[in-house]
């Protein structure tokens, strides 16, 4: 550790003391044997134009991201080890498992992106709709928290077991659920102020899925992220393209923001770990074989599916037309996109594809 | 020119902390809480409804008595307080309220119903309570 | 999106799920503090069941299916286990209450200091950093532990989540902001019995995480913030100290309620509350007890540096004094008073005998 001249400041005590006395008997003599324990002394950063960030702090020993991070306690990345520090369940320590180069900046975004439903939500522009049209509104915000809730549940079965040394991902998870629950509760609100209430909930094919990935968090967020994440976001693009009023916009406009932000990290990090994992685009074009089927299943069973054709088509009777071609074509739109990012990972699906997601790329 | 302590003091601070979004520093946010001050033996109702102090005003016994919190300290205190405050443009390192209660025994702050989930109050919404003492320092002083 | 062409075709529309939607005809209004969590406790979706039998993660109210599949497998399913009153109020209160430690703490005051005031901040900067997110982690297994059914506890602890998730930021932050650097770890949070992260029950989690260990870490947050040497140290602890005196809330009303529903479960806490009390006083797990290196380093920082130790820990032990009182209080507002006055508690001793 580098040793530095004391420079003789003085610092103010942070209590006056009054007492007047000398060296108070019963201190205990301090030992002090934790100065100079440091690996890497005389670190300076200073905050930037946006102030400073996770991502400043990536200097010296400090920015040094191993492949794998043995250490099983809690040591913060950069800090000494103490020897006889019993081992904690953390088994994802591998780079390739969870790492994402944006994790860090994406932590930052969502806090500075944050917003309230309910001071910031202008629910007084909620007026009534038809009741066909609301039940569907209501039904497609019952089956969105039942997607947010599932993304939190596998979350936080992994977030525990994530290693210390790749903080930066745990962190920016940390806001990911928080950006979920936060959904969760506004998509109810929505549900439960313009005379109606929630929907039927979803028989889950989906949801069990990525709850039942259990082999590690690259094969959960496979699923949570290429598959489901790239659906839901479609979703909700086209709700917000139908909103009715000024709530819908904003609830639907911050929900994309905020999944943007899952998706980067989602696509980042499988995209790390088909780069840097043997056989892992092996692994991946197994797990997306079975996740068409699934995918293709719920997308063709889902109450979904009929509810947003009512939202897109303004009714029921609108729906069995424009509406439910709308909801085909956003479909369409969901296998271009999971295909293009397939091939962005290194992981052609094209060929491969399920003919329960094939037929929507004819619309 | 307002006279430290009294209510058309504190009303005043409450004009200034209310008119300027930038006062309320990063970390605040919405609040709500009712609490007291005791400065000389006389008793100041605040209360917080959201981003606003919704009103200062005397107490009856019963409303002091239900108050979240109060905070009081002996009149030396509050007068270094205020004038800490006054000549810095908001507290220093040794005039914050947590500062301040920290360096006294007892502390600053107390339930009055000897509920403490209510006195963390205190620590829960310390930002906006820093805050409206630091306003303070726009409103042109005299002490009693 | 690319634009939809109009066709008009006919489809098939299966309407067949509105006849099984939840409760109908809700109408919440906005508050005068806006809508939040308490304004659509409305009609069946404000009833909280004692023991919930949602196994599908479906939302609490929505209208159930009998082809769903049930895969919560969760083990927090009695509200006694999990159940906060103001659970609503506190997870709004930590939405409006956010902040950022990039640009809400004044970095550029921060101002070179004496080596020792340096290396005790950074000690208790990289103690922070090492600790902060067992409160993240921990809660975050027990959200996925939890029926749906009570969301509104549930997000709390997200809402924690969040919080720890910054507060282990903004310490990694000042460690590596004024010269130092991180230190050694302490190894205080690690596996061994008694440790906050090994309860397999959540109420025994919550009374050692919230009410013993944040309500520690609560007190030297506040002390930070007392010495803190310029208006970034004093922001960023008093910025922390809220949020932890907001999970400490948590950790209170939790076991208010369990104590007023659930008093077969009485002695079970008071036999947690042994242990944590018992670590409280060792100083194993109080890091302003007189054990720790921490302890030396808030020392040094409560006495203005190195040449003050020992004023700055007399002033150490006032605090910690006040730090016991208060965690008596909280378990008295808790409904566990009585164990301060029956003599199964130790610490009123130890509190009158202090200083």
């Amino acid at each position: 550790m580098a040793t530095k001249a004391s420079q003789g400041m003085a610092v103010p005590a942070a209590m006056p003391d009054s007492s007047g006395e000398k060296a108070v008997e019963g201190v205990p003599v301090p030992t002090f044997d934790w100065m100079g324990l440091s690996a890497e002394w005389g670190t300076r950063i200073k905050p930037g134009e946006h102030g400073l960030r996770l991502s400043d702090l990536n200097v010296g020993i400090y920015g040094e991201v191993p492949e794998v991070w043995e250490d099983q306690t809690r040591r913060p990345r950069g800090a000494l080890p103490r020897p006889g520090v019993p081992p904690l369940p953390y088994n994802l320590r591998h780079k390739h498992q969870m790492w994402a180069d944006s994790a860090a900046n994406l932590y930052e975004e969502a806090i500075q992106r944050r917003w309230i439903p309910a001071t910031d939500v202008p629910w007084s522009s909620l007026k009534p709709l038809p009741d066909d049209v609301e039940r569907a509104v209501c039904q497609v915000c019952t089956e969105l928290m039942q997607y947010a809730n599932t993304e939190i549940e596998i979350i936080t079965y992994w977030q525990d077991q994530m290693s210390y040394g790749y903080y930066e991902v745990k962190q920016f998870l940390a806001t990911a659920t928080f950006d979920c629950a936060r959904l969760i509760e506004a998509l109810r609100k929505r549900a439960l102020s313009n005379g109606g209430g929630l929907g039927q909930e979803s028989r889950g094919l989906v949801n069990r899925m990525i709850l039942e990935s259990r082999g590690g968090w690259t094969e959960s967020a496979v699923y949570l992220y290429l598959m489901r994440g790239s659906y839901m976001m479609l979703v909700l693009r086209g709700l917000l393209n139908a909103a009715h009023n000024d709530a819908e916009r904003m609830i639907y406009g911050k929900a994309i923001e905020d999944w943007a932000r899952h998706l980067t990290y989602g696509y980042d990090h499988l995209k790390y770990s088909v780069s840097h994992q043997a056989g892992q685009a092996d692994i991946l074009q197994t797990l997306l074989t079975l996740g068409e089927i699934m995918m293709g299943a719920e997308l063709q069973e889902s109450t979904t599916r009929p509810a947003l054709a009512i939202i897109f088509g303004g009714g029921i009777k609108g729906g069995r037309t424009v509406g439910m071609e709308t909801y085909l074509h956003l479909v369409g739109d969901f296998v271009r996109n999971y295909l293009a990012v397939c091939d962005w990972l290194g992981v052609p699906r094209a060929e491969m594809l399920h003919p329960m997601l094939k037929k929507y790329l004819e619309y | 020119m307002a006279v430290f302590p009294s209510l058309d003091w504190f009303q005043k601070v409450r004009d200034v902390y209310n008119s300027d979004g930038s006062l309320h520093k990063g970390g605040g946010g919405a609040c709500h809480t009712t609490a007291a001050f005791k400065v000389n033996g006389q008793s100041y109702l605040i209360v917080f409804e959201g981003l606003k102090c919704a009103d200062i005003r005397t107490p009856t016994d019963s409303e002091l008595s239900e108050a979240d919190f109060v905070i009081e300290m002996p009149f030396e205190l509050w007068k270094a307080m205020v004038a800490n405050v006054q000549s810095h443009g908001k507290a220093d390192l040794h005039y914050t309220l947590n500062s301040l209660d920290l360096q006294q025994d007892e502390g600053i702050a107390y339930s009055p119903a000897d509920d403490q989930y209510r006195q963390d109050l205190f620590y829960r919404y310390n930002q906006n309570f820093q805050d409206f003492f630091d306003a303070s320092a726009r409103v042109e002083t005299t002490f009693a | 999106m690319s634009e939809a062409p109009v066709k008009q075709q006919e489809y098939d529309l299966d309407t067949s799920w509105m006849q099984h939607m939840g409760e109908w005809g809700m109408r919440a209004e906005p508050g005068k503090r806006g809508l939040t969590l308490a304004e659509i406790q409305l009609g069946s979706y404000g009833d909280i069941p004692e023991i919930s039998k949602n196994m599908s993660g479906r939302p609490r109210g929505a209208g159930e299916r009998a082809d769903a599949y049930r895969v919560g497998a969760y083990g927090v399913r009695a509200k006694s286990e999990i159940w906060l009153q103001n659970a609503t109020f506190l997870y709004e209160e930590a939405l409006q209450r956010q902040w950022s430690s990039a640009t809400d703490v004044p970095w550029h005051t921060i101002e070179a200091l004496p080596d020792a005031v340096e290396e005790a901040e950074c000690l208790l900067c990289t103690f922070f950093n090492e600790v902060e997110f067992v409160a993240g982690d921990v809660p975050a297994r027990w959200v996925a532990n939890t029926t749906p059914d009570f969301f509104e506890p549930r997000h709390v602890l997200l809402a924690q989540v969040m919080d720890e998730s910054r507060h282990m930021d903004v310490f990694r932050k000042r460690a590596l902001a004024n010269g130092g650097g991180l230190m050694r770890m302490s190894g205080a949070t690690s596996g061994f019995v008694g440790s906050i992260d090994l309860a397999r029950d959540f109420t025994e989690m919550s009374t050692r995480l919230h009410i013993s260990g944040e309500g520690a870490v609560l007190t030297m947050f506040r002390m930070g913030e007392l010495f803190g040497q310029n208006e970034a140290e004093k922001i960023m602890y008093r910025l922390c100290a809220q949020d932890e005196a907001r999970h400490v809330a948590f950790g209170v009303m939790h076991l208010r309620f369990l104590s007023e529903t659930a008093p077969e479960r009485r002695e079970e806490i008071e036999f947690y509350l042994d242990e944590a009390e018992a670590q409280i006083l060792s100083g194993v797990q109080n890091p302003a007890g007189t054990q720790a290196e921490t302890a030396e380093a808030l020392a040094i920082l409560l006495g203005g540096g190195k040449e003050h130790y020992d004023e700055g820990h007399k002033k150490l032990l006032v605090i910690r004094r006040r730090q016991l009182k208060e965690y008596m209080q909280r378990v008295k507002t808790a409904g566990f008073g009585e164990r301060f006055e029956n003599g199964r508690s130790t610490v009123p001793q130890q509190y009158e005998s202090a200083i």
